[in-house]
């Protein structure tokens, strides 16, 4: 067989929606890092940091598509182990931000282990799922619903709502996508009320249960917990057709609306673009999503297959979440928006599960399986 | 490649099965895309169900977002911007300064005083304590006072706008201050604008007073806004519309924490209108020194025009007070006062007429087919059941022509001719003579008076009416209540053959005529000369004089029934005392109504007062002669302060500059 280079068979679509919305982000950032003020306007400089951290993404993504992913395999146990010892220690030496424990100070860096744990379940997760191509039966479920909800504990108690349902969810579907026997399943679909049940009394804090509340019913509360919900409906609402033009949106210039630069950014790009730039935006995710499901579909292995679904239903949620929280169908949670949403290791972090993507796809043409 | 799809298919879930057929194929199809694979024999195949699952995620992210957006910005889309609209632009009143109010010559009435004002910026100033406490020392108001009047004011007004902390500065002071305010950030001087009344108790009762609207003014006028001042008595309040002008408008830009971005100005304000008065403030001066301290009322109307040359009730009080806001002692005293001075007398109290109302009993008779000629005998009194009604003079007139039961006064003459012309006829005319209802003076809470009539009584007391009623009518008692102002009217109407003018305050409003009194010429003429032969030598002597041509009529009205009398009478039980007259000299013609409540008998009392009007007026030729109105003084405005002038003048040349005017 004709030994061709590995970049031969790189997803180049994903690299293309990457970058795509990479840029649109970048281009939003700009117009929310501005502000207008009585004497003039201010720019801050969200949007330069951000391009810093694209390229230093850029940088890790390259990084890890340099090793064949199937050596992730080895590194998933000790990793999960790593993970879980962090997340013991949070509650002993953790520091605290805005009344929640989620941080652990490193001298000059501090890391937030829930975000290691999203990616320590996903790496096991593929690897336990891998083992054989059969339905999970009671055992490997149960397995693997283990493996998952001890660090979803930790975090809950941390608290750390969103990345806990961003866990349950990706390890949810992943298990989902590989096959389950319809028995488990269905008794699963029947548990999931009492879950909810259960969670909303006991699993709960206040303010959370106050969010939900509040995304019910937004109005009750106009200018408390219902002022991000309302002014970001505001914001949206008035782009109306075409937008009110790059940097001309009054609710984000003038500061009405909160967040524009993190979780609420979609908010500025849909007042300034209106209902064509927001179905242009929606068009690009769902391009990105099939780019990575082409790979899905590519895959060599059951391994490489699973890492690349896992990093769809990560992306999937996570922009499902965003973007229904900022249109007003999904509760207010604290996840950014990738690529459009500022924030540094969140960039990384999405570049570095796009370089396992390119990896699998990169891969796809090896013949010499040492596993399995 | 048949190995691998035996591997894939033989251990397929009964659910799974469901979706074995479809999906199968799309595999097939999918297969040339991966050429690379075709000779591995083990090629890893992907779960059919996943992969729908995915491509599912994909379609449902999809369309649940555009219809969501589409739902957001295109069906609510138009909601939303207004709202976006409103939240990031404000409107703000400018206040217009309200028109000013002159008398007749042009001398100030009503002002629009300046005041200077220290107000802060909370947001702007750095140490609280330090400048309220320098404050204090600047204005040499104690600093407790400062501090409470901050803590009072601090919940209402937002941290980035103005609180207003001393008001009423000293101009020098003002001077002072803005020199040493660049130390000071967050301080300022603003202007404020005051009402003053320079003439007090003078033009009270007339001007009447502004003070901030109330909420129920506020709730009525979508123009007003809180702390705007209203016209709240007197011609402040019915001419406040006017009087007001109208706001300008500025659109002003905000961002979320409420900061003002820019502003474009709407509308320009329009200085409200300047009114000049027809009343001359001298002759306002005359009346009052002519009155004396007797409470009552006197009453300058010229009757060609209608127009009130002076319009005084006593005793008055400082219209200043209610302006500044009254205090409450203030308050309590004006109010419990026995004499009532808040009470305008001219128009919100009302007599039994007495004997003035005789020259419209004559005229009445005269239209209801009496001659001047028939006489009537008086012989003291007229006798009604077992009771005898009395002439004022109880020896009685003798026989009486209606001339001279005019200039004699002669009660039983009216008793017998208003029983012959009878009540249905007295009423009528009574009311088309302006009596029983308001004159539509341009002042508040005017009283309408009283002429009954047979339905009246019956509604009011469920009583017939009866002779006595029609002898009690007939000489203007009993019932019958009437304002000065309405007699005055009468008597104008009686010198300009017939028309009932509306007493006009501002020298600038038209002769509005209300109605007409229905009378013959020569009726008219009668009566006018009935008062001229009263004033010289009847009952009316004490206006008489050479220099003029004189007319009037005294009355009495009793305020106890004659039975009573005998002992000696309080102060409230004594008769009002009237008296109107005109008076012609060069050409000028003038209508003066004194009333002095409680004063005793008209001619005794209220007759001096009238002599003392005439001799003013008669003894300046200014006022025999039509003069040209004289030209208003030029507005110039109370100086402003330094550094504020030098921002007006900026601004002026940056407007002119935009507009490209000349200078």
């Amino acid at each position: 067989m004709e030994k061709k280079p590995l970049v031969t068979y790189i997803n180049w679509g994903l690299v293309f929606f990457a970058l795509a919305l990479f840029l649109v982000g970048e281009m939003n950032l700009y117009s929310a890092s501005g502000a207008r003020l009585g004497t003039g306007s201010t720019l801050s400089n969200f949007y330069q940091k951000q391009a810093v951290w694209g390229l230093c993404g850029l940088a890790s993504m390259l990084a890890v598509m340099s090793f064949d992913y199937r050596k992730l395999k080895a590194v998933a146990w000790p990793f999960y182990i790593v993970t879980l010892v962090l997340l013991l220690l949070v509650p002993l030496i953790g520091t605290t931000v805005y009344g929640a424990k989620r941080w652990i100070s490193l001298g000059a860096m501090s890391i937030q282990p829930s975000e290691l744990a999203k990616i320590s379940v996903f790496l096991l997760g593929a690897r336990l799922l891998a083992k054989d191509g059969e339905p999970l039966g009671w055992k490997g479920f149960a397995g693997a619903a283990a493996m998952g909800l001890v660090p979803v504990a930790f975090i809950v108690k941390q608290p750390d709502l969103g990345t806990a349902i961003m866990i349950v969810l990706i390890l949810g579907c992943m298990i989902l996508f590989h096959g389950i026997k319809g028995s488990i399943f269905k008794i699963c679909v029947l548990a999931v009320p009492a879950v909810l049940y259960v969670m909303w009394n006991f699993g709960m804090h206040d303010y959370q249960r106050q969010r939900i509340l509040t995304f019910l019913d937004p109005s009750a509360d106009p200018l408390g917990s219902g002022y991000h919900i309302l002014q970001s409906r505001i914001a949206i609402g008035s782009g109306q057709l075409w937008g009110k033009g790059f940097t001309e949106g009054t609710q984000s210039q003038l500061r009405f609306l909160p967040e524009r630069h993190s979780d609420f950014a979609v908010a500025v790009f849909g007042e300034e673009w209106g209902f064509v730039g927001c179905t242009c935006l929606v068009t690009l995710f769902c391009f990105f999503l099939l780019s990575i499901f082409t790979t899905v579909a590519q895959a060599k292995d059951r391994f490489g297959s699973l890492l690349c679904a896992g990093v769809f239903f990560y992306f999937f949620w996570e922009i499902f979440i965003n973007m229904g929280m900022v249109v007003g169908i999904m509760p207010v949670v604290g996840i950014p928006l990738p690529f459009i949403s500022y924030g540094g290791s969140a960039t990384i972090v999405n570049f570095i599960f796009i370089g396992i993507v390119l990896n699998v796809a990169m891969r796809r043409s090896l013949t010499n399986f040492d596993y399995d | 490649m048949t190995t691998d799809k035996k591997k894939t298919d033989a251990p397929r879930p009964p659910w799974k099965r469901l979706f074995a057929r479809g999906p199968a194929k799309e595999a097939e199809k999918d297969e040339p895309k991966i050429r690379i694979k075709k000779e591995t024999t083990d090629r890893y195949q992907p779960p059919k169900w996943g992969l729908w699952m995915i491509q599912g995620f994909v379609l449902v992210f999809f369309c649940t977002f555009v219809s969501r957006f589409w739902f957001l910005q295109m069906h609510l889309g138009a909601d939303f911007a207004r709202q976006a609209q409103e939240n990031h632009w404000r409107q703000e009143r400018i206040s217009a300064p309200r028109g000013r109010i002159f008398d007749v010559k042009g001398r100030v009435l009503a002002d629009n005083r300046t005041a200077y004002g220290l107000s802060l910026i909370r947001d702007d100033i750095k140490d609280m304590p330090a400048t309220l406490a320098q404050v204090s020392e600047w204005t040499g108001v104690p600093l407790e006072q400062v501090q409470e009047r901050f803590r009072q004011s601090k919940n209402k007004v937002k941290s980035f706008e103005p609180l207003l902390l001393v008001t009423d500065l000293d101009y020098s002071l003002v001077v002072r201050i803005e020199s040493e305010l660049y130390a000071w950030p967050g301080l300022e001087v603003v202007v404020l604008t005051k009402r003053s009344y320079p003439e007090q108790n003078l033009f009270a009762h007339i001007l009447g007073y502004v003070a901030e609207a109330n909420e129920a003014e506020l709730a009525k006028d979508p123009e007003l806004a809180m702390g705007d001042l209203v016209g709240k008595s007197g011609i402040e309040y019915t001419l406040d519309k006017r009087l007001r002008g109208r706001k300008g408008l500025y659109d002003i830009e905000v961002d979320a924490s409420g900061h003002m971005l820019g502003q474009v100005l709407k509308e320009e304000p329009q200085h409200g209108e300047e009114l000049r008065l027809a009343i001359d403030r001298d002759i306002q001066q005359a009346c009052l020194n002519a009155l004396g301290g007797e409470a009552g009322s006197v009453i300058v109307m010229e009757p060609d025009t209608g127009k009130l040359r002076a319009l005084v009730t006593t005793p008055s009080y400082d219209n200043n007070l209610f302006a500044a806001g009254i205090s409450q002692r203030d308050w309590d005293a004006l109010r419990n006062n026995p004499r009532f001075p808040l009470q305008n007398r001219v128009i919100q109290s009302t007599y039994p007429p007495g004997s003035v109302w005789k020259l419209m009993m004559a005229a009445c008779f005269l239209e209801n087919h009496v001659s001047p000629h028939d006489y009537v005998s008086c012989a003291g009194g007229i006798r009604l059941g077992k009771n005898v009604i009395h002439c004022w003079k109880r020896s009685g007139h003798g026989g009486q022509d209606m001339l001279h039961s005019i200039v004699n006064s002669c009660d039983v003459y009216y008793y017998r001719m208003a029983e012959r012309v009878g009540i249905d006829a007295i009423a009528p005319f009574a009311k088309a003579c302006g009596f029983g209802r308001p004159t539509g003076i341009d002042l508040p809470h005017e009283k309408s008076g009283l002429m009954p009539s047979r339905e009246w009584k019956s509604r009011r007391f469920k009583r017939g009416w009866g002779r006595g009623d029609t002898y009690n009518a007939s000489i203007g008692q009993g019932y019958v209540l009437a304002t000065p102002l309405q007699v005055a009217v009468y008597v104008c109407a009686l010198l300009n053959g017939g028309d009932l003018l509306k007493p006009q305050l501002v020298d600038t409003e038209p002769r509005t005529v209300t109605g007409r009194v229905p009378a013959k010429r020569s009726t008219l003429e009668f009566i006018v000369n009935a008062m001229r032969r009263t004033a010289n030598g009847g009952t009316a002597k004490a206006v008489g004089r050479r220099d003029a041509d004189m007319g009037g009529k005294t009355g009495t009205a009793q305020v106890v029934r004659l039975r009573s009398r005998g002992r000696a009478l309080s102060w409230k039980e004594k008769d009002h005392a009237w008296i109107a007259t005109w008076g012609h000299k060069n050409d000028k013609t003038y209508v003066v109504v004194v009333m002095v409540e409680h004063g005793g008998g008209g001619g005794k009392v209220a007759g001096p007062v009238a002599r003392k009007v005439y001799d003013y007026l008669f003894r300046n030729p200014e006022y025999t002669v039509s003069a040209k109105a004289q030209p208003e003084e030029p507005f110039i405005g109370p100086p402003l302060p330094p550094a504020m002038e030098r921002a007006r003048q900026r601004e002026q040349e940056k407007l002119r500059h935009r507009h490209q005017l000349p200078r």
